[in-house]
């Protein structure tokens, strides 16, 4: 042992500067460690419009108003009915039935967070589109469950206008079946937490490195020092060698790369050397080349990079410096990684080769900020060059493009039969919804629903064989919001809602489709 | 056990429309259903009147669950937790207020769901699954899990494939079992001895990250390594016999200042308050999106199974919510050599040179087994024993005995270990 308790009590005081954490962040402690402080302030700085006060919506926002959104609106002029009252968990049973539907479910919510602002709004959707429109837009995001088609239509295509107008959530279910899909114009991520590290560039090794991994004199070695080498030094100087006698190429065939293996273990001083045997599992990370990857190479030509202007967001720009590097400077890759994996290493040696990254990665982040032709802020470039191989570009459509595109559906009735047959049912669903009167009962034939589906689809193309499963379940339960989907639904959007909020992990990309009866879920692309 | 009654006078009546949701679906088959489903006042009573289920865990998915039961009908239901309210539970344990805190999770949530859901009996119990007999897990149609612990599932799922009588087709009781990390779960169906146990699928488990002690006391890179020198090493040396409380802030703040200490030492950067918390207590991340979505989908399973309402999950569905929403269903297919539900003796084959610290090590690595300080007895002799101590120490000496020594070729060996729900049998063969 090193110190003695007395000596490690004196000498931490000055080390140790953090403070228990606040109830604040005791309370937020396990989102915290998935979205960080950044997330957690958009969430805050959000405001959400949901339309109506459904179990569908209410499950929604319970998963919203937990984690601490800044503010959300429910949107619904009905009075709560004893159908209401059985299946929606924030409203309060029978004590609810006669009274304000969104004020209820307001009430209820804004239990689960004092941190939270919830207001009811009594208006019809119809009276806000009418009269107050511009009201719409100053949310960030609005999330509409089961509305009528019409309204549903309006609604979408108010919110398409402008690229600055808020997203929006549709939410369609009907007994065990569900879809949703979220219309925005374009959603950029920096953040996105991918599962894969970058590439360390052993193939290609900042001066420092190479210099550093030369200069080591293994057969010249104390034994213990030999066994800590980390497997970075070694790839670095087993690849530096190899390609002297190779005509400067890396080992390319098996034969090869299984000979560059064995000359990693033949280096041993002794049999049980852990970090040789690192190099050697490493011994891929030599061979394999570090280059961008495409779907990062394909925003580099992006027309919103390409055209870059002073107003630009700050993702393009950043972008365009991203390609500007790669182009430009003589690795041709992305900006050095400065965060090391752990490997089988002494303390000193694991640092130095920490710190040999560290101080590289901030020369090339200085280098990739100089192609920057406006400021950004640091802690964006940081993450932005932290997460330079795993940037995330999507570009959406306007909800109702699918149903309007007969070449689209299709080419969907071949490639995803049973992700569509929901779809079309439910849209079925829809349409009859808006030809029948306003409130009467919703209570379609398998016929009428089948006629409504098959007239989306070009003339000669069939209905896909699974769509009797789905049409069939609609026509059991058309305006059943059951508990389960709900809760279900409420996850799952909630869990997207999030993403899109937070600009962090990636968010759907088309419609989602549930089918809680074989329970799976699957997606038709945009 | 003495059960809650419920506060609200108005209760037990269903007043009319309440279940017109659910109704659809139990007046009428859908196309998938089975045809032996009893739409109407058959399938409703059952559900309603008779249905008895039990919920363990009344944490992250104890709570949705409770809730979506309650919503969907489920009348007389049991919950188990042997937990009180911490303050980090309320980001996403929704029937906890901040009044709350300190108060037995089981309670809590049973009293809230009664008073929201009128006319739903929730019976608590305050205490360990392990607290319960046979005759008490026999009364109940169904159970399911929403645990944090691999080892209370392992218990669980061991003690229901036990339940199980041929001749009583009511003892065989499915299991629904759902956990979360962050934004992925997964929720299963388990038919005990029919389908995949929890078992027979250790060996999905993630490895759980373990940090040799020798890299912890001689060679530390990571700031982790310092957290965990701070509380294996030091705080027993320094403490003695004092026992660590991870929920103490004071003990956390002095793991957090010997650790930071440790590292500037070492050059080390990265120990903050909330990484030492992370480590020393082993917190998962978890939100109430992916408990709601996992909950969801267990409860719709136990609703299916309940009412044949719809065919239900075989066997296994996985999300993974991080990159868009994705999801896998599929079969889990059953181990023949599966400890639990399989019945047949797990063979392994040794060098004959193999002594029995060797057996116990390689026992302890594999993923699929998941076994901590064993001990090993044949039916004639003890081979190691754990415990206690007078035994440890006269089986010690075989320890470094060849195993082929002390069991023929063929022979079974018994292990047992505490984090085995069960006693698992070894058959031995040797490679020559
Ligand atoms: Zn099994």
């Amino acid at each position: 042992m090193i110190n003695d308790s007395k000596n490690v009590e004196e000498s931490t005081t000055a080390l140790a500067t953090e403070e228990a954490p606040d109830n604040k962040t005791r309370r937020y402690d396990r989102q915290l460690r998935l979205w960080a402080a950044s997330g957690q302030s958009a969430l805050e700085s959000s405001r959400l419009l949901v339309i109506s006060g459904t179990a569908t919506s209410t499950s929604i926002l319970k998963n919203l108003v937990l984690p601490g959104i800044g503010h959300f609106t429910i949107l619904d002029p009905r009075k709560v009915t004893p159908e209401d009252a059985g299946n929606n968990f924030f409203l309060e049973g029978p004590s609810s039935i006669g009274k304000s539907r969104a004020e209820e479910a307001v009430r209820l919510l804004c239990e689960l967070n004092d941190g939270v602002e919830g207001k009811a709004d009594l208006r019809s959707l119809e009276e806000v589109l009418d009269k107050d429109k511009e009201w719409l837009t100053e949310f960030s995001l609005v999330i509409a469950h089961n509305l009528e088609g019409g309204l549903l239509e309006r609604l979408s295509k108010l919110l398409w206008e402008d690229e600055s107008y808020p997203t929006l959530a549709i939410v369609r279910s009907s007994g065990f079946l569900a879809e949703f899909y979220i219309q925005y114009h374009e959603h950029t991520v920096i953040e996105s937490h991918p599962e894969t590290a970058q590439s360390l560039q052993i193939d290609k090794p900042f001066p420092a490195l190479l210099r550093d991994s030369l200069a080591l004199d293994f057969e010249n070695m104390d034994v213990t020092d030999h066994g800590h080498i980390p497997y970075v030094y070694i790839l670095v100087r087993v690849l530096e060698d190899w390609k002297k006698a190779h005509n400067g190429s890396p080992p390319s065939t098996y034969a090869e790369r299984q000979e560059f293996k064995k000359l990693i273990l033949a280096m041993r001083k002794k049999s049980d050397e852990e970090n040789f045997e690192e190099a050697e599992s490493q011994a891929y990370r030599a061979w394999t080349a570090t280059t961008v990857p495409s779907e990062i190479r394909a925003l580099f030509s992006d027309s919103k990079v390409t055209n870059i202007t002073s107003t630009s967001p700050p993702f393009f720009h950043l972008v365009h410096a991203l390609s500007k590097f790669v182009e430009e400077q003589p690795n041709h890759a992305l900006p050095l990684t400065s965060t090391l994996p752990d490997m089988k290493a002494d303390t000193n040696k694991y640092i130095n080769l920490q710190k040999l990254y560290k101080e590289r990665a901030e020369e090339e982040k200085k280098i990739f900020k100089s192609y920057l032709t406006v400021s950004v802020d640091d802690a964006m470039v940081d993450a932005f060059v932290k997460n330079s191989h795993a940037l995330k570009l999507l570009r959406g459509k306007r909800w109702g493009s699918l149903d309007e595109d007969p070449k689209a559906l299709a080419e969907l009735v071949e490639t995803s039969s049973k992700q569509l047959s929901t779809h079309l049912a439910l849209s079925a669903l829809t349409s009859l919804a808006t030809k029948q009167q306003p409130n009467a009962p919703l209570t379609p034939t398998i016929e009428a629903l089948t006629a409504e589906a098959q007239a989306l689809l070009p003339a000669g193309v069939e209905l896909p064989a699974e769509f009797g499963d789905a049409v069939g379940e609609v026509a059991r339960a058309p305006n059943a919001d059951l508990p389960n989907t709900a809760a279900l639904l409420g996850g799952i959007v909630a869990q997207e809602v999030i993403k899109m909020i937070t600009k962090q992990y990636i968010p759907i990309y088309g419609s989602c489709i549930i089918d809680l009866i074989e329970t799976w879920t699957g997606m038709l692309p945009v | 056990m003495a059960s809650q009654s419920s506060s609200n006078p108005s209760a037990s009546a269903d007043w009319p429309g309440r279940y017109h949701h659910i109704d659809h679906i139990l007046d009428t088959p859908g196309p998938r259903t089975d045809p032996e489903f009893a739409a109407g006042d058959q399938v409703k009573n059952f559900l309603r009147k008779e249905s008895k289920i039990l919920v363990i865990g009344a944490g992250g998915l104890g709570c949705e669950i409770l809730a979506n039961l309650a919503l969907t009908g489920f009348k007389d239901i049991h919950v188990i937790d042997m937990d009180t309210i911490d303050i980090s539970n309320l980001n996403r344990q929704f029937l906890f207020r901040p009044k709350d805190v300190g108060q037995p999770k089981a309670t809590v949530a049973a009293e809230f769901i009664m008073k929201r859901v009128p006319g739903v009996k929730v019976t608590p119990y305050f205490g360990k699954i392990q607290d319960k007999d046979d005759d008490y897990y026999m009364q109940f149609n169904l159970v399911i899990c929403g645990l944090d612990s691999v080892e209370a599932r392992r218990w669980m799922n061991a003690t229901l494939v036990n339940l199980v009588d041929p001749d009583v087709p009511d003892s065989l009781k499915p299991m629904i079992d759902g956990g979360t990390e962050g934004f992925k779960g997964q929720a299963r169906v388990i038919l005990p001895t029919i389908t995949s146990c929890y078992e027979c699928s250790l060996d999905m488990l993630n490895k759980p990250t373990a940090f040799p002690i020798c890299t912890i006391a001689n060679t530390p890179r990571l700031p982790e390594h310092c957290i965990e020198w701070a509380s294996v090493l030091e705080w027993p040396r320094v403490h003695g016999d004092k026992k660590m409380d991870t929920d103490d802030p004071e003990h956390i703040g002095w793991l957090y200042k010997v650790a930071a200490a440790r590292a500037a030492e070492f050059k080390i950067e990265g120990v903050t308050w909330s990484l030492t918390q992370g480590v020393v207590k082993n917190i998962i991340p978890a939100i109430a999106s992916t408990n709601a979505i996992i909950a969801a989908a267990c409860c719709n399973e136990a609703f299916k199974i309940s009412t044949s309402s719809a065919a239900f999950l075989n066997n296994y569905f996985m999300l993974i919510g991080t990159d868009g929403v994705y999801s896998y269903t599929f079969e889990h297919e059953k181990r023949d050599d599966c400890p639990v539900c399989g019945g047949q003796a797990v063979d392994i084959t040794l060098n004959p040179e193999t002594t029995v610290e060797q057996l116990i090590e390689t026992l302890t690595e594999r993923q699929d087994l998941q076994i901590k300080k064993p001990s090993l007895s044949t039916p004639t002799k003890q081979i190691y024993l754990q415990a206690p101590p007078q035994l440890e120490k006269s089986t010690r000496p075989n320890l470094e005995k060849k195993v082929s020594e002390l069991v023929p070729p063929g022979g079974e060996v018994t292990v047992t270990s505490s984090t085995l729900p069960m006693s698992l049998s070894l058959r031995i063969s040797y490679s020559t």
